[in-house]
């Protein structure tokens, strides 16, 4: 029996700690508990010693400083067990070793400090502090644990409750705030490390009490195992385990991308991209870079949503993307000091950065970053890899839609034109009839009678037809104008009043026919006013065909809401429901045009509507109350701009208000 | 053999005159209508022997007044005219005599007339 009170709690912890429990006292009495309980403690110093070789293995092959934590963390451990074998072996027994083998212990609190810096940072002096409390206790355990063994078992208690239950709740924190595979990691090294602490005291605390101890040693032989597991699927989990964590972040990812293809906007698709990325991974932000088709510059979305363009090779994702290889950079500043004031905006200090490609394709690059080193750093890079796949995926389907739609677009182009084409010849036929017809008519009255009078009504007809081809001439002309280069940009203030009356003046139309509704001031639009004028020509006109003989048409012209509108109310045959909108398409005429067999080709409404939508308006067609159609145009209004020397109407075309003209 | 009766069917009246006129100067008779359902009025008032038929017109077109013909029976060799590209077989498909594409000139209404009367 031991004969001081070190003596005793060295040999109790002895038996605890580095070997199998009372292996020279219990092969009588209990033979089969005693064996189960060995075993137990033999595999959980097995485990951890596993544990050490491979996570060892892990920071040699990848020395970053949480796995080079990790491995300090479970070397504690295993080199307390490995010593306390190799002492026993060698029958080497001084009073020191337990002190020693105590210490190695408390490497783990200090370690496990440390990981909680790796994993989600802590206040500054909460380091330097463990180290000096590490110190203190090493040398307490040490050189006092021979005289006073109760102080340095209440310091170790004190130091891993305080110390290692800290890092514990830290760990649990950093679990709860992460996302996916690194979420349940985290938990599962909170959960190990909860228990790995409580086996811990519960050894020390029964070496104080040693009326405990016989309960204690299995119930710390179980919380061992339980750690042990837990410690081991968090820092080593096995890849079919790490796949199944990693499944959910994959799904959500897909979910959310799965409607990007009939997004239009590529910046749109980009910025949620980047966001199913980011959270996808656990990521505080990620940046998606779109490359041209050489490869020679690259896309990314601003925060206010506008696209910035640079060479390729620019940031860390660029390098990536010009080496086509992953790259992970510890601090983005150091590596690449010219943008440092990007890396800082975004408090990115550590960049994955995975290059996308399809096929041969380079498609651009995905930069995940953070503001401190992740974890698990080969699940990261693969679950970037496989995120930065998928986003391949969807930006190659929506390339290939956008590459079908265009040509589509361009067969309809083709279809169009002969469409056009034909549309066209069949309806300048008609006239050119009239022409050949009416001309030879004269010519043979010439021929048979060379005194015999001109017919007026086939010169009338003639001249008829050749104003219709003229007009039909000019509007095929205008549209196709209009295809090729859009509607005219030439943009400046116009007065809408101003070219109401000079439509109504130069058809030399009457009160009877037409009714004009003007405002007292200017109302104005800023746009080329001939393109206002044909607009108007046209409506005008349209109403004088299809309302000839009814009330006067009204024409109206106001302000209302930031817009400038116009209206041209007839009361003639009106547009059947369901045919307003499609008359505005190219060849469309409303049914009851057609009946009437009034000749058109279908194209006025249309070229005004690409004239005002080329101005940023909207043209639409009503039923006017009692019948006939009412057209309408709104255009963005034009706002006076404040006067440079004093008069409003400085730089605004209004009509003369008095009979003092150049010529007057 | 005493005036020969032509019916002239479109819905384009400048057309409808151009070609009346062109037939009188030639010696025929002419009657007009602005579509098939017309036509088929004038045809009861007095037989024509020739018609000169357009084939997209309102009310009824060309295909439906020949179609309302071979139901009463009537047998009036058609003339075909017509701005669109398929004469020809729009004159096929409603079994027409001959086809005039727009714009055609006095000869080819003249001669197209007098084949389709040689050859009744």
């Amino acid at each position: 029996m031991p004969s001081s009170p070190a003596a005793g709690i060295h040999e109790y912890l002895r038996l605890q700690l580095w070997e199998h429990p009372a292996h020279e006292t219990s092969w009588g009495s209990a033979p089969a508990a005693m064996t189960a309980l060995e075993l137990l403690s033999w595999i959980n110093r097995i485990l951890f010693v596993v544990l050490f070789v491979a996570v060892t293995w892990r920071a040699i092959r990848q020395p970053t400083r949480a796995h080079f934590n990790t491995a300090l963390l479970f070397g504690g451990i295993a080199f307390a067990v490995i010593g306390a074998l190799a002492a026993d072996a060698a029958a080497f027994d001084p009073p020191w070793l337990s002190g020693a083998l105590i210490t190695l212990l408390n490497l783990c609190p200090w370690a496990m400090l440390r990981l909680v810096d790796d994993f989600r940072g802590s206040p500054r002096w909460v380091q330097p502090g463990g180290t000096v409390a590490f110190v203190a206790l090493a040398a307490l355990g040490l050189l006092l644990f021979e005289s006073s063994p109760q102080l340095v078992e209440l310091a170790t208690i004190a130091w891993f409750l305080v110390v290692g239950g800290y890092a514990a709740v830290a760990f649990a924190s950093a679990s709860r705030r992460s996302r996916g595979l690194t979420r349940s990691r985290m938990a599962a090294v909170a959960v190990g490390a909860y228990l790995f602490i409580a086996a811990i005291v519960i050894v020390f605390a029964a070496a104080l009490l040693p009326d405990f101890q016989p309960v204690t040693g299995p119930v710390t032989q179980v919380l061992a195992l339980a750690s042990v597991v837990s410690f081991f699927l968090g820092f080593a989990a096995p890849a079919w385990l790490r796949r199944a964590w990693r499944e959910p972040n994959l799904r959500s990812f897909l979910e959310r991308s799965v409607h990007l293809s009939g997004v239009v906007d590529d910046r749109e698709v980009v910025t949620e991209l980047q966001r199913a990325a980011a959270d996808a991974l656990g990521a505080p932000g990620a940046a998606l870079g779109l490359a041209d088709a050489q490869g020679a510059t690259m896309r990314y979305v601003r925060a206010d949503g506008t696209w910035l363009e640079v060479p390729a090779e620019t940031y860390i994702g660029g390098r990536a993307f010009v080496a086509q290889q992953r790259l992970i950079v510890t601090d983005a500043v150091a590596s690449d000091p010219e943008h440092a004031a990007v890396y800082e905006g975004a408090q990115a200090r550590v960049v994955i950065a995975v290059p996308l490609s399809a096929d041969e394709r380079r498609l651009g690059v995905l930069t995940v970053y953070g503001d401190r080193a992740p974890i698990f750093v080969e699940d990261d890079l693969w679950l970037v890899q496989l995120v930065a796949d998928q986003t391949a995926v969807i930006l190659e389907a929506r390339r290939m839609a956008r590459e079908a739609i265009e040509l589509r677009g361009r067969e309809e182009t083709t279809l169009l034109k002969e469409e056009f084409l034909s549309a066209a010849a069949h309806d300048l036929r008609t006239p050119l009839t009239v022409l050949l017809g009416q001309a030879e008519l004269l010519e043979r009255r010439l021929e048979r009678d060379p005194t015999s009078r001109v017919d007026p009504a086939g010169i009338a007809r003639i001249a008829r037809e050749s104003r219709r081809l003229r007009d039909l001439v000019s509007d095929l002309l205008e549209a196709q104008r209009i295809e090729d280069v859009g509607p005219s940009t030439d943009q400046e203030p116009a007065d809408v009043r101003e070219l109401v009356r000079s439509s109504l003046e130069r058809y030399g139309y009457d009160g009877a026919q037409f009714r004009s509704d003007l405002p007292d001031e200017p109302v104005l639009v800023r746009m080329d006013p001939v393109r206002l004028e044909q607009v108007l020509d046209n409506l005008l006109e349209n109403a004088l065909k299809y309302a000839p003989d009814g009330p006067p048409i009204e024409v109206r012209a106001w302000a209302e809401n930031g817009e400038t509108r116009i209206s041209v109310v007839d009361h003639g045959i009106g547009i059947p429901d369901g045919e307003r909108g499609a008359v505005f398409e190219r060849f469309v005429r409303a049914s009851n045009a057609q009946a009437r067999s009034d000749t058109g080709l279908g194209l006025g409404l249309y070229i005004c509507r690409r004239i005002i939508e080329g101005h940023g308006g909207r043209i639409w067609a009503d039923e006017t109350p009692g019948g006939g159609s009412t057209f309408h145009v709104a255009l963005p209004a034009q706002v006076l701009r404040e006067p440079m020397d004093g008069s409003p109407s400085g730089d605004i075309p209004l009509p003369p208000t008095s009979g003092v003209g150049p010529d007057g | 053999m005493g005036e020969i009766r032509v019916l002239v069917v479109d819905d384009e009246p400048n057309i409808r005159a151009t070609v009346a006129e062109m037939l009188e100067i030639e010696g025929y008779s002419v009657e007009e209508a602005s579509n098939g359902a017309d036509a088929l009025r004038a045809i009861e008032r007095h037989a024509p022997d020739l018609i000169l038929l357009d084939m997209r017109m309102p009310v009824l077109d060309g295909w439906g007044f020949a179609a309302e013909l071979r139901r009463r029976q009537v047998e009036i060799p058609i003339v075909v005219m017509t701005a669109a590209r398929d004469a020809a077989r729009w004159a096929a498909e409603i079994a027409a005599s001959g086809s005039l594409s727009k714009p055609f000139g006095f000869d080819d209404l003249i001669r197209t007339v007098g084949e389709v009367r040689g050859a009744a």
